[in-house]
Formats: structure tokens, C-alpha cells, sequence
């Protein structure tokens, strides 16, 4: 996915507003939810919360049908509020509407009133809140919860010491270091709401099918007669606040902080309570001093990291300012919700931060879904991802640590004990985005130090990635690509090691076995023929018989039984692999179906490479061997005799520049995705003998690992049956030259397409007696064809 | 583990709704010979664990991995059920996206329909799919935005296939959902429907969870009967077009896809046979029953010593934990009748006694195969939700629950182990290799040292 549909959201960075409220209600003491919309909602908002709490989470629904849709839905939420009074004899039931309860206009005021009055005595309080869908994302529902509740509860205004504080969506484990504190201030205080034991309950022996933690509703009331409300919450919508309600109904003076994660915002927080008549232990000045102790422990740790922050903007503006008081730079600042009001509140923070380091582009952004955060985090480089863990394809896309904050975390226990708040919860995140930076550095200081600065390193270097110059003017999204790529090409380079044609010390160890499903060719080299097939023969190009794909995967599960050391299967022809490619497609699924690890290598000419190569990668192709014998269309012209291309036929130094051009793209675009590329030269004297170093020095460029330069093996009836002989020392000699640009294969072997066993000891003899009989007396047409068609002489 | 029978429980008085006993079949019910009331909606209250027709559709299709998927309607929708399932992939990872038209207020005013066509003719242009699949959810229908006429438009001017599934939440459960999506699937293979029959099959209701599909596949690969279309595990479109060549669907998830068989059998006339692969004897039958429908001798020689050597095999493994599991007893509560059949079939191979058998969307026939088949005191719950579950479980001493995501806290409060046979697992459970995880995950979780530490201190 690269692209962004202006029209669609893709992969939401939010939630629907039912599933802020029913939050918001679960920190309301002896509350119960129902959600007043069909039965869906109610169950896809409980698997998201206890996947994310790891607790039951039990959300009542009116189960609207198609007749309550069109006659309107009061039998259905009426016969609801009985059920779930009789189950879980709530105090209070929370009634969020849904997008399909607002759609049809339901009066849920009226249906309450006709329930109170058809049920004398009862004693629970009802709450409503409207929460379509559409109308906003879960932090509103959260806020539009929060206000209906101190605005429909009954309020005691009577004056008192006390003061309100509430809060936007944290986790439970915040809420209980929130509550810890403000008991230790010896202010009185309403902490709306609580979710502390509710979302994150004890085992018990008795289960409580109710748990009964909360605020209670008698607290609520008197959050009209305190002395001063808090509301952490800079971004909650004014016209949802529930301080905002409280200070213009009943004069309760309302202060706006942010969540107090930081020092910065916590010291502000404390302040405002030392404000109220706060008396801070000392026990809390000891954790600031230790958050203190670890800020300055860890800063240069944490200047390493670019960070990618997202998620409700509370919690976006809370983490970038907490990055930017530690060095971090947040490249990306993004809210799933929108809130114009983001960038400003962060603009001047973030430009500090990134002039600091030099950092030129980082982005503040609202109302974004994941796939423009992706591109972003691409864009201005971030190297670690802050926020919820729907942020884990990016992850794991793009190779990079992801510190799981906010809601929802489904891949990892605990969300509900994550902590960031007050100074101890900024301590503990602040430790684990450092170490995620310890982790990076110290898994890769030893290898890029020795790349970068060994002498035997660089050599590496250069023959494995592209170097300075091939990322020339590739401008930021390659780079970012190849940061994308690198976790592949590790695996990719780990797989060298096995790969008997990539690496000289497997090739007495490791077993490979060449299937001979691509038939067809789509280029003419002047070296190549394949009219006769002889057993005792072995060259590229050469082949006993050809297999459909299921036979095929047959002689590779035999295969996989015979050598225990089989570790690569390679396509090789006979023809080109990515000419006949839905055989090479359909040979290489079967097989990895099967058998997950082994290594996939193939050959081609690289003319269709342009077209095939991403699902290579998406079939774990990890090696690939192109044939480029002339980096000049002139020099081509007179190798290649004809080139076929989607159908069209060119000769002359047309075909050989279409050739060229599909080649080169070819191979960086395989390269620059973690593929190990080896690129085969034949060499023919008089025709591009000059013109290897050249060759050499483009594959480099274009980041292959190495280079195979080949004797011709002349064949009678070819064009260049006649070319003079290359001498051992000739060949020597050349890629002596050539090893100055990129390591050079010398074990090279000139396999046949059905090879197989070990390099030096071919075993393919014993496919071919069993299948002898298969042979076909005359080859098929397809081989018929394109009987001269060109064998590229590739040895994969 | 607590096992106390608190049938005199204090501090909750109503366990069960009175509107809800006629779907729940005590030892007292059975006796007197009456069914279980199912197939019908839920309970307003109940605080049911279905979710919607939506939901139904979206599971069935949402696994064929080169389609797009688009959620037309508000947020939620597309959020909730963004890559929740362990569906997994060969092919392409399109699948894997949420696509969601996220409705705003303005768009409810004055339709979404122009909004889902600009995104339709933004995703041809920009990644030209073979298949789009459009989610109308609850609101779509109120509106008044005609999804059918978009989708045929745009099949018109592109030539892809745009197939609509108007699904709103209301217009029935879950299972109505599963007969949408099969219409949809209908609607794709109708223009192709084949001439001549070869030997291969349809897998139907696997949805590749943790390499469901796969293992299937192997399984057809070992005795020689290729595999044809996949319904919809790991599909892509260009081999679901394949699939009215087979000569045979073999239906594993009943409950999603029993009624696409019924209509392929009528339409392509490609007869079906359900076919369980959990559990040791389900996944023998199985592939015995497909071998012997295969007509091919060798076939049938290649599925008898294939299943004898790995059923041996896997029951020798089983066995070996069996002393673990003397005297324990299961509860099962699943979304399918028949997957809840194979459990118990399964657990009777373990030596663990079932005594709850609940499911999301159970069909009467299946009911009456699991009432033979557990105890007579046995309890059967059609639409359960936590509470009856709690009661039971309690009740019943009940020793693991096998259940989804949503009833895993729950057994895990109540003191219970827990299996996960939901769509989210990462490991597999069908075939012989599941077998083997399932006895391995029963053991670790029923034998587990914490359970003994769930004590008060002081």
C-alpha cells in the first residue's frame, strides 16, 4: 500500500463513539451498560476491551431487529433495561445510542420516562447519552459520557472543600497512581471517572459478574458544590466538557491541564493541587528526583530516537511534549481524531526539538488512519513508533520497535497496567523507549562499525547494498525503502551462508536442486542452443525432461527425502524462469507451502523482472542470478538476436536496450528489497571482453553481491560455436580486475536446469532414470519454439 | 481450581431470564423429550456473545486475500474488525487492510453514495483489484444509498467484479450474515459455471486460521485429490472462479457454509459432504470419506494407509496425557453446532467428560446429534451469555471452558482453564497436527500450578 484513497479511511487510527462511552461508564461505580443498536456493536466494543483490559467485559445490547428498525425500537430497549437490572442489578445504566438508533430518530428520553413509569420503585439511575457513530471517535463518546452523567445525575451543590478532577481515557493502572496520589495530598477529591478496579479487577474468590469499583454516583452529585475542578484533558470538546458544564451551571472554577506525563506537566498538575491546598508528601518528591536521575541517565540514549507519536490528542500532546523535555525528536505528531487545535499546541516544541539535531522534516497531523501514519514515518525517517498497538503492522513492516501505550493493546498482556503518568509512570515509559534504543544499538553497533570502518567490512559493504552512489539522487523514498528493506536483506544475507553458488564454503555441504519447469525463452543469445538433450551432458540450458509444477514439487519432496542437506531450490530454465511465469509461480507456492524455510533461488535474463519481481518477494525469493552480458545497447546488439517483449518482437540495439533497461530496474528494485542478486557475465572474446569492468562496476551500483563471469562453452549450430577459446589465465586475470568493484564467484560449476545434490557432485542422474520413460520422443512445440532460444548460461 | 457447586448462590439472584429457559436443555427437558429453541434472535439485555449479520458476512469473505474489502457505513464497523482473525495468506496481503467509506454526519444527511463510488474509482485506478466487495452496515439501508446500483455501475464502466453485501447489523444474526456472504461468493462463480467435473474438491468454512487450509491441503496432496477452490481460506479470486470444476464441496464450518453447498449443488451440481477435521476420528472419516467419493482406487489405498499410520501416530500421543486428564470435565461454547459436535467427540477421545455444550448460532438437527452425545446431566445452551455461563460452569464443577476471546476472561475469573478455539488463535487445531496442540494446550492450561495458588492469604 502506497497510496492514500482520499475516499476511504484506511486502517483507522480511531474507534465510534458507543465504545468511548461504554469506557467512560465502566468508571462509574455499579454501572452497567446497554448500547441501544443492533447486537454487533455491543459485541465487537467487548472484544475490543477485553482483549485490550484482559477482563470480562459485559455490555448489554437492545438487539434491534429489522422491525424494531422500521417500527422504531422502544419494546426492544424497555424489555432490555429489565433483562439487565434482573442479571446484574446495576445502580446505574449507561444508554449510549448507536448509529443506527440516532438514524432512525429514536427519543430515548421518552423511552426512560415510559420505563420509570412502567416500573414504580425502581431504583437505578438512568443515563443517556447520544453517541452515533458517525458523530465523533471514541474520545468524544468518552467526553459526551462523562458530561451526560454529571448533567443528568441528580447535584448537590452545597459548597465544599473537595475538587473535581477528571480525566480523558487512561489506563487503569494511571487511575489507581492518580488516586494513590491525590489521597496522599490530604485534599478531598472526585476523581471522575475511576476506572481503576473495574477495567483491571483482582482474583477473587467470589466472582462479580458487577464488579463494584467506580465513582460513585453520590460523589458525582457533589461535584457541584467543590472547590475547583481539574480536567486533564486540554482537547476534550467544550461543548462535552464536564468541567466546563460544572463551572457554567453551578460556578465551579475549571482548570485546563494536560495529562501529567512529564515533568513538565506533572510539576504543573502538582502545582495546581499545592494551588487547592495540596500538602505533597515527600515520597513524591523522591519519584520526581528519580525521574530526574533517569532523564539525565538515559538522554543520549533517547536523542537516538525519532519518534512517531499517534493516537487520541490528549495523549499525542502529552507524548510529544514528554519526548521534547527528553531529547526525543517526535518526527510525527498524529491524531486519529480531528483536532485542528494540535499543531498549534506543538508547533514551536517540535521545531526546537528538530533544529537540535538538525532534523528537517517532521509533521503534525489530525484526523489521520494508519496508512498515512505509515507514510509519514517513512517520510521523516521515525525510528520508533509511541501509541497503541494497531501501529504493529508498521512495526512489522518497517522493522521498528513500537512502545505500546493508550488503547487498544491486543498483541501483549497488560494494557490495562501500562503506566505513563505522574512521575513514576513517566520513569517507566521513559526506560523502555531507551531501551528499545540500548536494544537497537546494541544488536547492530559490531556489524556497522565493522562495515563502515574495517577495511574487510567495507569490501562486504559494497558487494552487499548499494553504495553512496546508487542511492544518488534516489531521494527520500528509496532510502526509506531500503530502510524498510533491511530486516529482509538480513534474513536474505543469513541465507548466503547456505546457498552453495553464493557462498564458495557451502558448496561441499549444501545440496541444491534445479527444477526444470520454465520452458520457454523470450530473448536470443547467439551462444545458446538447446536441441539435444544428452544425460552425460552438463551445461545451463540442458535439461532431461521437462516437469509441469506438481511434478515438480513431487521431485522436490523426493529430493527433500534423499539429501538431507538440500537447502536451496532453484528455477533455471531450461528456458528463462520468469518466461514461463506462472510455472515458476505455481512450482514455488507448492513448495513453500510445504516447506517454509527452504531458500528460493532463481536465474533469468531479468527481461521480465521489471514485471515479476514483487511477487518474488512475496514468494520468499531470496536469490536471483541476472544475466547481463553488455551494459550497451551497442554491444548487446551483437550478443542478443532477437528480444520478445509483452508479445512485440525487436532486434538491433532495440531489443538489446529494452533488454538493458528491464535488467538494471530489475536488479535495483530486487536489491533495494533485501534480495542477495548475483549477476552472471558469459564472457566472449571479441564481443564484450573489454566491457566486463563496466558490467561489474553497474551491477555494483545497482547492489548486487557478486559476480560470475563465465567461460563460453561453445556449442555446435550456435552463432558463437566458432568464438575463440578463453584461456584459464584469461579468465584469472579478469576477475582479478573485477574483484576491485564486487567479490567474484569461482566455483562456479555451469549446472544444468535439472541439477541436483551438490555443486561438485551432480545427482540428478537419479531423477532422470525413473523419469526416463516420460521423455517425449520429439520435444514439445513449446521447446520446438524456441529451440534456439538463448540460454543465458546462469548458474543459480 | 474452585469447584464448589454454589447452587445456592447469594449474591445474584437471577441467573437465568425467564424468556431465555426455552433455550437452555436441562437433564429435566431432555427427559421429557422437548428440543432447544434456536435460530432466533437474541434477547434484548441478555448481554448475548453474537455479534451481527455484518459480522457474519465480513468473517466468510474477508480471508479471500486479493479482494478489497470495503466497509461502507460509520467507523466502528471497519475498526472492530480490522486483521482480528488469524486468516493466513499465501498470496497477497490485501486482505489484511480496513477499507472503510467512515461515514460522517453530513454524509447521513445527504447519502453516501457518491462517497463510495469516488472511492470506488479511486481504488480501480489506483490498484485495479479483480474483486471489491462492498459492506453496506446498519445505516447504509436508512439512508437510502443504493449500494446495488453503484456496484453495478462501476462494474459496468471497469469490468471487475463489484459485489455488494448489504448487511446491516438488524436484519437477523450472525447466520444470516453467513448466507449473504455466501450469496455474494454465488454471485462471483455464477458466470463460470464449468462444463466438465475433474477430479479435485472444495474445501468449504475453513478460514486458514493458523494454516488450517494448509494442512487440509497436505492431507489432499498425500492421497491425490488436488484441492480446487478454498472457501475462503487463503483464496484468491483466480482460483475461487475455478471452483464449479470440482466434483465434490466438502463442508468443515457447517454453520458459514452449509447453505453456499446447498445452492452450489443446485446451481453447478456439485454434490457436498460435511466433513469435520478436528479431532483424531473426524479427520480420518474425513479423508476416508473424501477418498472413497474420489472414486479413485489408488486414492482410497493412499487415504487408508495414510490416515492409519498418522491416526495411530496422533493417538499414541494423546494417550500419553491421559492420566493428566482423569476426572476433568469440559465446557464448550462456540459459534457452531457442528464444530461443538467434533469438540465433544474429541475431549470423549481424551477421557474428559463435557458437561456444557453452548454455541452462538447451533441449527436443531445439531442439537439433538450433541444431546446424544453428552451425558444425560449434561446442560445445552443455544445464545448463551456470561452469566448462564457462569452459573453452569459453577454448577457443573466444569474444569476448562473452550470458548472465544470474550469468554476467556470470564473462565479465567471464575478459576478456570481455558482454551482458545476462536478466530484469532496462532496455532492450528484441525488435523493431526491440531490434535496435537489441542491435547497439548488442554493439558497446560488444565494442569497449570497457578490454579492451586488461587487462595485467600489471611
Amino acid at each position: 500500500m502506497n497510496a492514500n484513497i482520499v475516499n476511504l479511511t484506511t486502517n483507522p487510527c480511531k474507534m465510534c463513539m458507543p465504545m468511548g462511552a461504554v469506557t467512560a461508564f465502566y468508571g462509574i461505580r455499579k454501572c452497567m451498560s446497554i448500547l441501544h443498536g443492533s447486537q454487533g456493536c455491543s459485541t465487537y466494543i467487548r472484544r475490543h476491551m477485553a482483549t485490550h483490559y484482559n477482563e470480562p467485559v459485559d455490555i448489554a445490547s437492545s438487539s434491534l431487529t429489522e422491525e424494531g428498525t422500521v417500527f422504531g425500537g422502544t419494546k426492544n430497549l424497555l424489555k432490555g433495561l429489565a433483562n439487565l437490572i434482573k442479571l446484574y442489578e446495576p445502580e446505574v445504566i449507561g444508554v449510549s445510542t448507536t448509529c443506527l438508533a440516532e438514524t432512525i430518530g429514536e427519543d430515548v428520553d421518552a423511552i426512560i420516562k415510559s420505563f420509570y413509569a412502567a416500573t414504580p420503585g425502581c431504583a437505578v439511575k438512568i443515563i443517556n447519552v447520544a453517541a452515533a457513530g458517525y458523530g465523533g471517535t471514541q474520545f468524544e463518546g468518552y467526553f459526551r459520557a462523562l458530561h451526560a452523567t454529571v448533567s443528568q445525575t441528580q447535584m448537590d451543590a452545597t459548597p465544599h472543600n473537595g475538587v473535581n478532577v477528571i480525566t480523558g481515557p487512561i489506563s487503569p493502572a494511571d487511575t489507581r497512581a492518580l488516586k494513590a496520589l491525590l489521597a496522599s495530598t490530604g485534599i478531598a477529591s472526585v476523581l471522575l471517572p475511576d476506572l481503576s478496579q473495574n477495567l483491571d479487577g483482582i482474583h477473587a474468590e467470589t466472582y462479580k459478574r458487577l464488579p463494584g469499583g467506580g465513582t460513585p454516583l453520590s460523589a458525582v452529585s457533589a461535584m457541584a458544590g467543590a472547590h475547583a475542578t481539574l480536567e486533564l484533558s486540554p482537547f476534550c470538546p467544550d461543548e462535552y466538557s464536564p468541567g466546563a458544564y460544572l463551572e457554567a451551571t453551578y460556578g465551579v472554577p475549571l482548570t485546563r491541564l494536560a495529562l501529567p506525563v512529564g515533568l513538565r506537566d506533572t510539576d504543573a498538575f502538582l502545582a495546581a493541587l499545592v494551588d487547592l491546598g495540596a500538602v505533597i508528601p515527600q515520597s513524591v518528591g523522591e519519584e520526581r528526583g528519580r525521574y530526574l536521575d533517569a532523564m539525565v541517565d538515559s538522554h543520549k540514549y533517547n536523542a537516538a530516537a525519532r519518534a512517531a507519536i499517534f493516537g487520541e490528542p490528549d495523549f499525542v500532546h502529552s507524548l510529544t511534549r514528554f519526548a521534547c523535555e527528553n531529547g526525543i525528536i517526535p518526527v510525527l505528531a498524529a491524531a486519529g481524531t480531528r483536532s485542528p487545535r494540535l499543531a498549534d499546541a506543538l508547533k514551536d516544541e517540535m521545531a526546537a526539538a528538530a533544529e537540535r539535531q538538525f532534523v528537517e522534516e517532521y509533521d503534525i497531523v489530525d484526523g489521520a488512519d494508519f496508512e498515512r501514519i505509515d507514510a509519514y514515518v517513512e517520510k521523516n525517517r521515525a525510528n520508533i513508533l509511541i501509541g497503541n498497538s494497531d501501529a504493529r503492522r508498521i512495526a512489522e513492516k518497517r522493522h521498528l520497535p513500537l512502545v505500546r501505550r493508550a488503547f487498544p493493546i491486543h498483541d501483549r498482556v497488560g494494557g490495562q497496567r501500562r503506566r505513563m503518568l505522574l512521575y513514576e509512570g513517566s520513569l517507566s515509559l521513559l526506560d523502555e523507549i531507551a531501551n528499545a534504543m540500548l536494544a537497537h544499538t546494541e544488536e547492530t553497533f559490531r556489524g556497522a562499525l565493522f562495515h563502515d570502518l574495517c577495511h574487510d567490512g567495507q569490501k562486504k559493504k559494497n558487494a552487499r547494498t548499494k553504495d553512496a552512489d546508487g542511492l544518488a539522487g534516489c531521494g527520500e523514498r528509496s532510502l526509506s525503502v531500503t530502510t524498510a528493506a533491511r530486516g529482509a536483506a538480513r534474513k536474505n544475507a543469513a541465507r548466503t551462508a547456505t546457498h552453495p553458488c553464493f557462498s564458495y564454503g557451502a558448496c561441499k555441504t549444501a545440496a541444491r536442486i534445479h527444477l526444470p519447469v520454465a520452458y520457454g525463452c523470450n530473448i536470443g543469445c547467439r551462444y545458446c542452443l538447446r536441441k539435444y538433450d544428452c544425460p552425460n551432458e552438463s551445461r545451463p540450458g540442458v535439461s532431461s525432461i521437462l516437469l509441469s509444477p506438481e511434478e515438480a514439487f513431487g521431485r522436490f519432496k523426493a529430493a527433500r527425502e534423499m539429501f538431507s542437506h538440500l537447502m536451496v531450490v532453484g528455477i533455471a530454465g531450461p528456458g528463462d524462469a520468469l518466461a514461463n511465469f506462472s510455472r515458476t509461480e505455481s512450482t514455488l507456492r507448492m513448495i513453500r507451502e510445504y516447506d517454509p524455510d527452504i531458500t528460493f533461488c532463481l536465474s533469468t535474463n531479468g527481461l521480465m523482472l521489471p514485471v515479476h519481481a514483487s511477487r518474488l518477494l512475496e514468494l520468499g525469493v531470496s536469490h536471483v542470478t541476472v544475466t547481463i552480458n553488455a551494459v550497451d545497447p551497442a554491444i548487446g546488439a551483437k550478443i542478443y538476436r532477437f528480444v520478445n517483449f509483452m508479445g512485440t518482437r525487436h532486434e538491433g540495439e532495440t531489443a538489446a536496450a529494452i533488454l538493458l533497461a528491464n535488467q538494471l530496474s530489475g536488479l535495483k528494485f530486487l536489491t533495494g528489497n533485501g534480495v542477495v542478486c548475483k549477476v552472471n557475465i558469459v564472457l566472449l572474446k571479441g564481443v564484450n571482453d573489454h566491457h566486463i569492468e563496466r558490467v561489474v562496476a553497474t551491477a555494483r551500483s545497482l547492489g548486487a553481491s557478486l559476480t560470475n563471469i563465465m567461460r563460453l562453452i561453445p556449442v555446435p549450430g550456435s552463432d558463437f560455436a566458432c568464438l575463440p577459446p578463453v584461456s584459464n589465465g584469461e579468465l584469472t586475470k579478469i576477475r582479478g580486475i573485477c574483484e576491485k568493484h564486487l567479490s567474484q564467484m569461482r566455483h562456479c560449476k555451469h549446472c544444468r536446469a535439472d541439477a541436483a545434490g551438490l555443486l561438485d557432485h551432480d545427482e540428478s542422474i537419479v531423477f532422470r532414470t525413473g523419469e526416463q520413460k516420460k521423455i517425449p520422443a520429439r520435444p514439445p512445440r513449446a521447446r520446438l519454439e524456441c529451440a534456439e532460444a538463448p540460454k543465458n548460461g546462469a548458474a543459480p | 481450581m474452585r469447584k464448589e457447586a454454589q447452587s445456592g448462590e447469594t449474591d445474584m439472584q437471577t441467573q437465568i431470564l425467564d424468556e431465555r429457559e426455552k433455550s437452555i436443555l436441562r437433564k429435566e427437558q431432555r427427559c421429557r423429550g422437548g428440543g432447544i429453541n434456536c435460530e432466533s434472535a437474541s434477547v434484548s439485555g441478555a448481554v448475548s456473545q453474537r455479534a451481527c449479520v455484518y459480522c457474519g458476512a465480513r468473517v466468510v469473505l474477508n480471508p479471500i486475500t486479493d479482494a478489497f474489502h470495503i466497509v461502507h457505513g460509520p467507523i466502528g464497523c471497519a475498526s472492530y474488525t480490522w486483521d482480528i482473525r488469524g486468516s493466513l495468506t499465501s498470496g497477497s496481503t490485501l486482505f489484511r487492510n480496513a477499507f472503510s467509506t467512515d461515514l460522517q454526519e453530513r454524509d447521513i444527511i445527504f447519502g453516501g453514495a457518491e462517497k463510495l463510488a469516488a472511492a470506488i474509482d479511486e481504488v480501480m485506478q489506483t490498484y485495479k483489484p479483480k474483486l471489491i466487495f462492498v459492506y453496506a452496515t446498519c445505516i447504509v439501508g436508512v439512508i437510502g444509498d443504493d449500494v446495488d446500483a453503484v456496484c453495478r455501475k462501476a462494474e459496468e464502466q471497469y469490468g471487475n467484479r463489484v459485489i455488494p453485501v448489504k448487511a446491516p447489523g438488524f436484519a437477523g444474526h450472525k447466520a444470516e450474515g453467513y448466507r449473504m456472504a455466501c450469496n455474494a461468493l454465488l454471485a462471483l462463480l455464477k458466470p463460470h459455471a464449468a462444463s466438465t467435473r475433474r477430479l479435485g474438491i472444495n474445501i468449504l468454512g475453513d478460514y486458514n486460521l493458523a494454516g488450517e487450509m494448509w494442512i487440509i491441503k497436505n492431507y489432499m496432496r498425500e492421497i491425490g485429490v488436488p484441492v480446487i477452490g478454498s472457501f475462503t481460506g487463503d483464496a484468491c479470486c483466480e482460483t475461487l472462479l475455478l471452483a464449479p470444476q470440482a466434483f465434490l464441496n466438502v463442508v468443515q464450518c457447517a454453520g458459514s457454509m452449509l447453505y453456499l453447498a446447498q445452492r452450489m449443488e443446485e446451481q453447478f451440481g456439485i454434490p457436498w459432504i460435511k466433513a469435520s477435521f478436528f479431532g483424531i476420528e473426524d479427520t480420518t472419516n474425513a479423508i476416508m470419506n473424501i477418498a472413497e467419493l474420489s472414486g479413485d482406487k489408488g486414492a482410497r489405498a493412499r487415504a487408508a494407509a495414510f490416515t492409519g499410520r498418522e491416526s495411530s501416530l496422533a493417538a499414541r500421543d494423546v494417550e500419553r496425557y491421559k492420566a493428566h486428564f482423569a476426572g476433568k470435565k469440559a465446557a464448550i461454547f462456540v459459534g457452531g453446532g457442528f464444530k461443538a459436535i467434533s469438540l465433544i467427540r474429541q475431549f470423549t477421545e481424551m477421557g474428559i467428560e463435557t458437561v456444557i455444550v453452548g454455541t452462538q448460532t447451533g441449527k436443531a438437527d445439531e442439537y439433538e446429534v450433541i444431546a446424544g452425545l453428552v451425558n444425560s446431566d449434561a446442560v445445552i445452551l443455544d445464545d448463551a451469555n456470561p452469566a448462564e455461563l457462569e452459573a453452569f460452569m459453577k454448577e457443573k464443577g466444569a474444569d476448562i471452558l473452550v470458548g472465544g476471546v470474550k469468554e476467556r476472561p470470564l473462565a479465567y475469573k471464575l478459576g478456570m482453564a481455558f482454551c482458545d478455539h476462536n478466530h484469532e488463535r496462532k496455532h492450528p487445531l484441525a488435523g493431526y497436527e491440531g490434535v496435537r496442540n489441542f491435547t497439548k494446550e488442554i493439558n497446560l492450561s488444565v494442569n497449570s500450578p497457578v490454579w492451586r495458588y488461587m487462595y485467600p492469604a489471611f
